[in-house]
Formats: structure tokens, sequence, C-alpha cells
């Protein structure tokens, strides 16, 4: 149990006023620099490890540091013949293991730097301590690049200089400049108490790492809108040579071609959503059917049952249908009842591809999205109901009159969602039903930007499709969420 | 049907209302609508089990249609000898196991801390978290990002972006504000720090939702497919037991390849082992564990979606 906590909350605030401006821009530049270094730890991009070009280009310094196999993966044969001393790698792999070290003290002191003078006075031996570690790690790797080059395979292991190794360099000595600045002007406390930190930062430094992971994952893909302006190859780089400006934007208008595979993929996607729109009012309906059965038990279960299909992934959707429309399947033999066996395998058919879409949709997902409605009904207030019987309205008066009107509101958001995602009709799905005979028909944005991106390797024209899919979905949102405010008085978003 | 209608009529009578013949016709067709939509939904799965537990002769034929004959289990055992299948499932049990962890024990700790207002630049934050569900950079500028990541290829790339899961964040945080506030200031009052707070207030008293959210991300996981099919594409040690099944649903037409011996040599097995069944004992297998906890989260989900219907 910590008593500091029972502190009012002046104390605190009065507590950081008495920390000078210039200290606290430089504990600023301790913290950005830290958190720099900290995640260029797991940047394979930022790796100043890298001193030949045979090391895997997707190793980051943590990984090198943590993984002597992996680092040393195409240099084996050059082990055996002696070509490459292996010392050197060794060297190499404690380097970056020692500038790891370097980096997490850095950071503790970063995170130190947030606590009151007390704590920034003890935490600023952090990174010192750090930031010369980390500089004897940064001349360990120089010296294996030294050795490297000065070995007999030199030409084999294609040495070359990591340029972020200057970036580290700058970044070490920034920080080491700043903390010795700290050191030497901040005045000593005569006094106080203990170390801690404002709550509000202690706090904060709870969430920082899920904030990190934010960052890297949902946002940073963002970052790779850039590929849409390189004339980017598969396993290449990006350099000022490829930058082709709107090049792969003019061919989405001008290729012959790639019009034409748009404008089907498109067709598709569109239909396919606006089948999806015209039967949106089915889990509605299903919602209020089921709530006019008087069985409750009967109700539990059919609610039971029919959300199975929803927990199903679609390749295992896909697996039912292999065993029912097959050749050998359900369907056929079914139909051998009234000699109607064809021996047809239903899946090669591409005849009406968009039905058979819908309808697996929502076999997969009516029961899940009837759920919604039959909430909403719950929340119907039931002296309406009574009233309504007293006023002598019969029961499908009450259905309509009461029953669907206090559903609209769930159903016209969900609608503009629906609307706001028509370009999103998901992969998987698509990709598990498409097959030879039915890619036309079947083919919609989200599969034809797998398709040609990651199955055809098209990285630059895949990335401009997707990219103006995503900027024209949320365009349509944030023009949906405009409509449901003047409609509603409130939005969606 | 009869017991429906008994029960039926005896709501009515209670009621006091007698229902017209219309509405008695309406009801037996509501009724026999539902029941056939139910049908739907459970005939398949039930026609893909009997045809893994029947005599193998007889489901190359398909004449195994309504029920199940000569019983047999031959073909869960067999599914030993399938290749990679035994990694598919130690890769995906555990991706779920730690990934589900992963991402309750972080979706509660942010859910709980953008509900404090001391927070530094709380509401920024927030925002920060909730406005990622609304943009999506795509599928290729995702798949380049995780390629600059290093995790193609490697396992941690069913863990680590799992742990941040917007949706649940909110949902938690939605389900603390819940709570109330007393409960946390007489914590506060006694002593207690914010951790503590956290572990013995919040955390025992957001089970439920805890628990709704873990029951998603498992299944979300188990049913994982994509991340696997598209990051993977150097390890097949690696792929999901979902991406698996595609593999030899979709890809390889003769699965006797992938048998026993590794794709490229094939090997007969037994005479009555053969693609087909494997092809539906393995989909069987992935699906009974799902159904095995859904009578579990059946309870939970109702509660999950009415959350997620209410905004952040």
């Amino acid at each position: 149990m910590n008593k500091t906590a029972i502190q009012p909350k002046g104390l605190n605030i009065a507590k950081e006023l008495n920390t000078s401006k210039p200290s606290t821009i430089l504990h600023g530049i301790l913290r950005i620099c830290s958190l720099i270094l900290c995640l260029s730890m797991f940047f394979p991009g930022l790796n100043p490890a890298r001193i030949s070009n045979l090391i895997n280009r997707n190793i980051s310094l943590f990984t090198t540091g943590l993984s002597f196999s992996d680092l040393t993966t195409k240099f084996n044969a050059m082990f055996r013949q002696g070509a490459v001393d292996k010392s050197t790698f060794v060297l190499l792999s404690a380097a970056s293991v020692v500038i790891i070290v370097g980096t997490v003290l850095c950071g503790i002191g970063g995170c130190m730097s947030l606590g009151n003078n007390r704590m920034k006075l003890r935490g600023i031996w952090f990174p010192i301590v750090g930031s010369l570690i980390a500089s004897g790690g940064l001349v360990g790797i120089y010296r294996s690049y030294l050795q490297l080059q000065a070995s007999r395979g030199a030409k084999r292991a294609q040495v070359v200089f990591p340029s972020v190794f200057y970036l580290y360099i700058g970044l070490l000595g920034l920080i080491l400049l700043v903390s010795l600045i700290i050191l030497l002007t901040e005045r000593r406390l005569e006094k106080e108490d203990k170390m801690e930190m404002p709550e509000k930062y202690s706090l904060f430094l709870m969430l920082l790492p899920i904030i990190i992971l934010a960052f890297i994952f949902l946002y940073l893909p963002l970052y790779g809108w850039r590929y849409s302006f390189f004339d980017y190859k598969a396993g290449g780089t990006l350099s000022r040579e490829n930058f082709v400006g709107f090049k792969w934007f003019t061919i989405l208008f001008r290729n012959p071609a790639t019009v034409r595979d748009i404008v089907r993929v498109l067709r598709n996607t569109l239909v396919m959503s606006g089948l999806g729109i015209l039967t949106s009012w089915v889990p509605m309906a299903f919602a209020i059917l089921l709530n006019e059965i008087r069985s409750n038990r009967f109700k539990r279960l059919v609610q039971t049952v029919t959300t199975i299909p929803n927990f199903i992934s679609w390749v295992l959707v896909y697996a039912i249908a292999l065993a029912i429309f097959s050749t050998e399947g359900f369907l056929n033999s079914f139909l051998e009842l009234f000699n109607a066996n064809q021996n047809t395998n239903w899946l090669m058919n591409s005849d009406h591809m968009w039905t058979k879409m819908l309808l697996w949709g929502m076999w997969k997902s009516l029961g899940w999205s009837a759920i919604v409605y039959i909430a909403a009904i719950a929340g119907i207030d039931q002296e309406l109901y009574e009233a309504a019987k007293i006023d002598g309205a019969g029961r499908f008066q009450r259905v309509w009159h009461i029953t669907v009107p206090g559903l609209m509101p769930t159903y016209l958001v969900l609608l503009l969602l629906t609307i706001a995602g028509a370009l999103s009709n998901g992969l998987e799905q698509y990709l598990m039903f498409q097959n030879a005979n039915n890619k036309d028909v079947i083919e919609v944005l989200d599969l034809y930007v797998y398709n040609i991106g990651i199955d055809g390797g098209r990285i630059p024209l895949s990335t401009v499709i997707g990219m103006s899919k995503s900027l024209i979905s949320i365009t349509l949102l944030l023009f949906a969420n405009r409509l449901s405010k003047f409609v509603r008085g409130e939005g969606i978003i | 049907m009869n017991n429906l209608t008994e029960l039926n009529s005896k709501t009515a009578r209670r009621s006091g209302f007698r229902r017209r013949p219309g509405e008695v016709v309406f009801d037996v067709v509501n009724v026999i609508m539902f029941t056939l939509f139910m049908l739907l939904c459970v005939f398949p799965f039930y026609y893909l089990f009997i045809n893994t537990i029947s005599d193998n002769d007889l489901v190359v034929k398909g004449a195994i249609t309504y029920y199940p004959i000569g019983i047999n289990f031959s073909n869960y055992i067999a599914l030993k000898e399938v290749s990679d299948l035994g990694n598919a499932f130690i890769v995906t049990i555990t991706r779920t196991i730690v990934g589900t962890a992963l991402m309750v024990v972080a979706s509660a700790l942010a859910g709980y801390l953008v509900t404090k207002k001391k927070l530094w630049k709380r509401s920024f934050w927030y925002r920060y978290i909730v406005i990622t569900m609304y943009f999506n950079a795509g599928l290729i500028p995702w798949y380049m990002n995780m390629l600059m990541l290093g995790l193609t290829n490697n396992f941690m790339a069913y863990i680590i972006p799992g742990i941040v899961a917007p949706f649940n964040i909110i949902l938690v945080k939605t389900y603390i504000e819940s709570i109330p506030e007393e409960l946390e200031e007489s914590a506060f009052i006694d002593g207690a720090s914010t951790f503590t707070i956290f572990r013995k207030i919040i955390w025992p008293l957001s089970k439920p939702i805890l628990a709704t959210i873990a029951i998603f991300g498992a299944v979300g996981n188990w049913n994982s497919f994509q991340d696997s099919l598209i990051l993977m594409k150097g390890a097949p040690h690696l792929f999901t037991l979902q991406h698996r099944l595609y593999v030899y649903l979709v890809k390889v037409s003769d699965l006797e390849t992938v048998m026993a011996g590794g794709a490229g040599t094939t090997m007969v097995l037994e005479n009555t082992l053969n693609s087909k069944v494997v092809k539906y004992t393995i989909a069987m297998a992935t699906i009974i564990p799902i159904l095995l906890v859904y009578p579990f989260m059946q309870k939970h989900f109702t509660k999950g979606i009415m959350l997620g219907a209410i905004k952040g």
C-alpha cells in the first residue's frame, strides 16, 4: 500500500511548477530520443548491425542480438571455408546485445524523467550510463565491420556500412549531451520526501505500451501508402530512381486492361453490396417473426441454433459447401429421390453466383444479425402494447405500428453503416468460393486486391486500389454520419 | 408441434383473447418456417459428421445421406498420419491461448486507464484508439508493414498485432464506467495504488465483459486464416489449422500426396483412407472445438453485441 497516494492533488502540481523551463525542454528531448531509440530497436530498416547485404533484410537489431542463427543463415558456408571468421559475427551479436541493454537503460531514464525532481535527478544517471554502454556497442559493431572488410571473403560477404549507424551516433550523442547538461545544471534539492511521479504520468506510462502497439500496427500501415508512388518490385527498395509519381493512378484510368478489370470488379462489388442492402431488412423481419412465437423455449432454441454458423470460419463453410454441393454430395443424392440427379458439381457452376454468395452470407449471419433487433424489441416499452391492445389494435397492427417503428432507429444506423461499407465485402468468403469458372463474377474489390497484390506481386497498383477504396469508404462513412446527425440528431460513429 | 399448439392455446386462454383463424395459420406457418431454417443451419454439420464416421467406401460413392452406416471412428484416428496437421493444431491452440490472454489483459488495462480522469491527455488517447476502427490502410500496406517489421514467417505475427483490439477496449471501458465510482474511491482512500485497484476491484468486477471478449477473441483466433495465408508463405510449419484446411480443400486436388510422406512423395495408406473423407474429417475436427465452447459463449454474446451497439 502506497501511503503517498493519499496526498492531495495540489501538492503534485506545486512540485511540477518548481521545475524550470529550459530543463523541461531538455527532458522532453531526452524522452523523445529514448523513445526513438527504443522503437528503432524493433525496425529491421533501422538495424545498425546490418553490415552486410547478405544479412536478412527483415531482422531488426533486437533479433540480431537475440538470435545468432537468424543472423548467420547465409554465412555458414563461408564459416566452414574460413572465408569469414565466425568471431566477427559473435562480436556483432554481442555488440547488438550491448546496444539493447543501453537502449533499455535510456528508456528507463526517459520514463523516470516524468517523475518529481528527486526522481528526475536519480533517473538522469540511466541515460548517461545507457548511452555510454550503447556507444560501446556501436564501437563493437564498427570493429566487426572492419574485421569483415579485412577478411578474405569480404567481396562475397557484400560488406556495406549501414547508414543507420550515423543515426545511432547522433541519437546517443544527443542523449549523452542533454543528460550531462541536465546533471550539471540541475540545482540540488535540499530535502524532498520521496521519489514519486505525478499520477497522470504514471497512468500514462501504463498506457504507453498499448499506445505504441496501436501506432505500429494500426497507424504505421498508412505509411505503406507510399508504395503507390513508386515502381516497386517485391524484394526491391524504394529510391528516387523508381519514384513514378501518379503513374499508377493514371494506369487505373488509362490502361484498357486495367480499366476493364476495375469495371468488372466494381460491378461485382456493388451488385453484391447492393443485394446486401436490399436484403438488410431480413434480420429485422427474422427478429419480429421470432418475437411472435409464444413458446420461450422454442425461441431460445431458434436463437441458439441459428447463430452457430456465424462462429464457423469461411474455410469451414466451404468444406460444408463441398460436402453438400459436390458431385457425390448431399444435393445430388437428394435429387436422386426425384430422379433428377445430373451428377453436376454445383460449386463449379457459375450461374447465379451473386445470389449464391448472398444466400451463403445470409445462412452464416442471419441468426447473428437478428440478435441486435431481438434485444431492441425487448427494450420497447411494454405499456405501448398494453395501450394499443386496449384501443383494440390487433396483433398485426401492434407489430406494424409499435414494433416496426420501435426498431427503425436501430435499422437505420445499421443500414447507414452497411452503405458506408459498400466497397468492403470482405475477402475470405470470395477467396474460398472462387475458381477458374466463376472468377469473372465473384471477384470483388477486396479479392482483386489480394489476387493482384499478394498472388500477382503487383504491389503498387494494388496499393493504389486499396488506398482509393479506403479513402472512399471513410468519405462515405463521414457522409453517412452527417446524414444521420441531420435526420436523427445523433451520429453513428 | 402438438406441444406448441397446446402451449399457444394455453397462453391465449390466459390472456383472455381467442386467436382468430388467420392468426392460427400465421402461427403455424411461422413455427414451420423457423423449424425449417433451424434444420438448414444444423443439417450441414450433421451431414458432414455422419460422413466422417461412416464406412468410407459408401461415403466415396455418396451413399451416406441421412444417417451413418457402419459407424467407426477410424478416420479421426487416421488424422495423425496427415503430415503437418499436428503442427497446425499446436500452432492454432498456442495462438488461441496466448493471443487471447494477452488481448484480454491489455484490453482490461487500457479500458480501465482511459476511464481515469487523471490520465495525461485522456480524451486524446481515447480518440487515438477509437479512431483506428474507422479507417483501414488496406491489405497491401498492412502486409508491407508486417514485412518491414520482420513479422513474416514468424509466430509472433499471430500474437503481437492482436494485443491491441480497439473495439474490445471500448467494450471494457463502457463496462467499467458502469461500475460505481465509490468502490474505487474508497479503495483509493484506504491507500490502494492504481494497480492494486485494477487488480483487486476492477478486474474481478468486470469479469463478465472480460469473459465475453475472451470468448470472441478465442473464436477469432481459432478461425484465423487470412494472416496465416498472407504472412506465412515461407513457413508451412506455422500454418494455422484453417490455412491447412484451405490448402487441402482448394490447393491440393489430391490429398494423398501430402499425407504421410509430405509433399512430393505419394504414399498409399490404407485403402480405406481417401482424400475426400480426410478433408471432411479435418473440417469436422476443426468445427468440434467451436461447438464444444458454444454453450458457454451463448450466454455472453447477447451482452457483447448489445454493448457493441452502445457507442464508446
